[in-house]
């Protein structure tokens, strides 16, 4: 017992309507990168938020270094060395590096002698060489706003590591950055393990555990499943533990049957708000029964794509018909009601009414419409009818049922309820805009099954994607975006995933 | 001329210590209406106090003045409790809170001092009468062609707000307490992460301002009215909101904003007596200074940076 530096002994939390962690117990060796892998809404956050003292346990005990241990605050769990990078930074951002590090625990020196002020220049030396030690590249004088999101988490490690943490728990710390700067963060991890520091890492992505993990917890529905030894194990080992059923790592697809032209968009060219052309001149086809899948590397136009067909954007030149019918210059409503359904990238700001309830939102589309509203008042009983039916089919987690409010809610089961509301509408032409972002891969393999079958049923289908997995898996027709060009448009049995991955670059005709 | 800077700084530097006083709780992220309420109260608390004391002093004593504004501060303090109870603890609304602070305070002080003084001279007067306050030169400086007016003719309240001013801009911009109440008007969660009492720094620089405020209200009370009534609640608190407004909500920033608006109206004034205008004119040149107010308002609006946190309940559980 005296091995692990902390232990956690049936654990149980509830929250109102949910068991969030049901009689779970971990313990964790000094030294080690240890992995708690979970679906979204597993219960991962909520057993190091107990770690981390916000929150308490309603039943069960944790130990921290052999010695029983009962947090009433992040401060309880700090005095203990403990230290959390959260999903959301807590930065403040007209602050400068350094004083953000600083808050709290200040260095402080004598004015003159005797006026007590904070010692900045101290604090800025001491946060160069930390910095230093562990390979962050960071220069504590910068402002906060000033500075990139990767930027702003080693800000969070160099908190941690400011305060004398030994054990650092970091919450999901790859779903905001690149695939450069998530390499990058591995080797800074590696480094903190290598200086003995203890690592828990919050995760749903299988191949970082595989990459930089010794032990591995799996949790579902807010139980334990087991505890792994990563190189023991193999992924998908990991991923059916996770989901609680057989997963697919590979997509099975059918041929498709593809019909009439649905979407044509011919010389379209979309401004930024500086006039300068985003999308240039691009044409493009999507018919029934088929996914066109745009491929690019984010930035490159294609989301302009997507919001100048369904009408956020408007187009500076060339024209979109639907059906035959010419939607150039329609309003969003209309092109809506004659049959566009889309689901944005951003599914918090575009997507949902963060502090609505779950059953108005999944209204969105159509409280319009007879039975949900007559002569413009609403009828709420139908409105909760739908939602209950919704929830159900698409399996939407939510701890308050149709009273849910969406702000509370896992970011995957937003977007389930964002794709049911927009599948439901039986569209001629679905646009799905990173559908899969930040998601685990159970929910990735249901969203790419509905995707398939809404092809299957005869919808025309857009799919735009910064996963190069994502778009060979399910795409009928490939177009290829860079620099608001599309560089190459080719059926995707025509296509390697080398050969879009040049293309992607910039790379025309070899 | 020299009339303009002397008016003229006996009225900004009163404004300057509600706006610094305003600063302080909207910096902490506690959206401060209220104000003219804190300042109202205060200096009626200060009236009191310098009616009670008077009768010990010698007629020409300068103490009563001190005293007043020692009490004026501790009213307006717990005074802005209210507020901050409101605000802080119950998450009211701040906006609704600062006006019901506002129109409350004028209830009870024109109540009260009608209150006071039947029970002190048996007549329901609403006012305290208080005299002036002495005016003192400084030697060299005052002897300065033109801007020598700034030092002409001081009321010892004008030092003591700079000296104020001074101290609480480096409470504000160099000390522990004022590093996390910036942070705590710009990101609360960021302060409650690192381990910092977001309400407690809220408490603490609402009271702030609210004492600050009730020396901002007693030093009027002093210059330019000589006495307390209901006439107080004249709009210089909100005068002062705007002062920190255009200010940026930045203490030395706002000290170039009060002085402007301090010189706009003495200049106005004397202005009027310049061009011999029958008197009720005066009202019209009063106005400069608001007038003023809604010009920059538009011109500064766009590119002011408030706390982003100001006006937000603290609510520990919301991510």
């Amino acid at each position: 017992m005296d091995e692990y530096i902390v232990e956690m002994r049936h654990i149980t939390k509830r929250f109102p309507g949910i068991i969030a962690n049901d009689d779970v117990s971990i313990g964790i060796r000094q030294g080690e990168v240890f992995a708690l892998l979970g679906e979204n809404g597993a219960g991962k956050s909520t057993l190091m938020s107990m770690l981390f003292g916000m929150y308490r346990p309603d039943l069960g005990e944790i130990y921290v270094r052999g010695e029983k241990v009962d947090f009433h605050s992040a401060n309880d769990a700090t005095a203990k060395n403990i230290g959390m990078v959260h999903q959301h930074f807590k930065l403040v951002d007209n602050y400068t590096i350094a004083e953000n590090i600083v808050l709290g625990v200040e260095p402080m020196t004598r004015k003159l002698g005797f006026l007590p002020a904070v010692n900045m220049k101290e604090a800025n030396r001491e946060i160069e060489k930390l910095s230093k030690e562990y390979g962050l590249e960071v220069n504590p004088r910068n402002l906060i706003e000033d500075v990139p999101v990767s930027v702003r988490q080693r800000v969070e490690i160099l908190k941690m590591l400011y305060r004398q943490a030994e054990i650092m728990i970091f919450d999901e710390p790859t779903a905001v950055l690149t695939p450069s700067e998530i390499e990058f963060l591995l080797k800074i991890i590696d480094s903190l393990r290598k200086a003995g520091k203890t690592i828990i890492l919050i995760t749903h992505k299988i191949e970082e555990i595989k990459q930089i993990a010794d032990r591995c917890a799996i949790l579902c529905r807010g139980k334990l499943v087991d505890v792994l030894d990563v190189n023991s194990a193999s992924a998908q080992e990991m991923a059916n533990m996770m989901v609680g059923r057989e997963v697919d790592l590979v997509t099975h697809k059918s041929e498709p049957h593809i019909g009439k032209e649905v979407l044509n968009v011919q010389g379209l060219t979309v401004l930024d708000e500086n006039k300068f052309p985003v999308v240039k001149d691009v044409s493009f086809c999507v018919r029934a029964g088929e996914i066109f899948a745009i491929a690019g590397v984010s930035g490159n136009g294609q989301t302009q794509i997507a919001d100048a067909v369904c009408g956020l954007e408007e187009a500076a030149q060339g024209s979109i018909t639907l059906n035959g019918q010419d939607i150039t210059h329609t309003s969003i409503r209309k092109r809506a009601e004659r049959g566009i359904s889309y689901i944005p990238e951003d599914r918090q700001s575009t997507g949902t009414v963060m502090d609505f309830q779950l059953s108005e939102n999944l209204a969105l589309r159509r409280y319009g419409r007879e039975p949900y509203s007559k002569k413009g008042i609403l009828n709420f009983t139908k409105i909760r009818e739908n939602a209950e039916e919704l929830i159900d089919r698409y399996d939407i987690r939510c701890a308050q049922g149709p009273k849910t409010i969406m702000r509370s809610m896992s970011g995957g089961n937003q977007q389930k309820a964002i794709i049911g509301r927009e599948i439901e509408e039986h569209s001629d032409l679905i646009i799905f805009v990173q559908p899969t972002r930040g998601l685990d891969i159970g929910a990735i393999e249901k969203i790419h099954n509905q995707i398939l079958a809404e092809r299957d049923r005869g919808a025309a289908i857009l799919l735009i994607s910064l996963e190069l997995s994502e778009v060979m898996e399910l795409a009928d027709t490939i177009g290829v975006i860079f620099s608001g060009e599309m560089l190459k448009i080719a059926p995707a049995s025509e296509l390697t995933r080398n050969e879009v991955g040049r293309y992607m670059m910039g790379v025309k005709e070899a | 001329m020299t009339k303009v800077f002397t008016d003229g700084l006996s009225f900004a530097l009163p404004l300057l210590i509600m706006a610094v006083g305003a600063i302080y709780s909207e910096k902490s992220g506690v959206t401060n209406l209220a104000i003219e309420g804190f300042q109202g109260f205060g200096a009626f608390i200060g009236a009191l106090a310098a009616i009670l004391v008077m009768p010990y002093f010698a007629k020409s004593s300068q103490v009563p003045i001190y005293i007043a504004m020692i009490f004026a501060a501790v009213g307006g303090g717990v005074y802005a409790c209210l507020h901050a109870l409101l605000c802080i603890n119950f998450k009211a609304n701040q906006v609704i809170s600062g006006v019901v602070v506002n129109i409350l305070a004028v209830a009870l002080t024109t109540f009260f001092t009608s209150a006071a003084n039947t029970a002190l001279t048996g007549t329901a007067s609403n006012k305290f009468i208080l005299g002036v306050s002495n005016r003192y030169s400084i030697p060299l400086l005052s002897d300065i062609p033109v801007i020598g007016g700034l030092f002409k003719k001081m009321y010892p309240f004008e030092w003591i707000i700079i000296g104020l001013v001074v101290v609480f801009w480096y409470l504000m911009y160099k000390t522990r307490y004022g590093m996390r109440l910036r942070a705590c008007g710009e990101n609360p969660q960021a302060l409650d992460a690192a381990g910092g009492d977001v309400v407690k720094t809220r408490w603490i620089a609402v009271i702030i301002s609210g004492a600050l405020s009730g020396i901002g209200g007693i030093c009027f009370a002093y210059s330019i009215m000589a006495n307390f009534s209901p006439s107080i609640y004249m709009g210089y608190g909100y005068l002062a909101i705007a002062a920190m407004i255009f200010g940026n909500w930045n203490i030395p920033a706002t000290v170039v904003v009060c002085l402007v608006f301090g010189l706009a109206k003495a200049g106005g004034q004397q202005m009027c007596i310049a061009m011999k205008l029958p008197g009720n004119y005066t009202d019209l040149f009063n106005m400069l200074p608001y007038v003023l107010t809604m010009l920059l308002l538009i011109f500064f609006s766009k590119r002011n940076h408030p706390p982003q946190a100001s006006g937000q309940p603290w609510d520990q559980s919301r991510r």
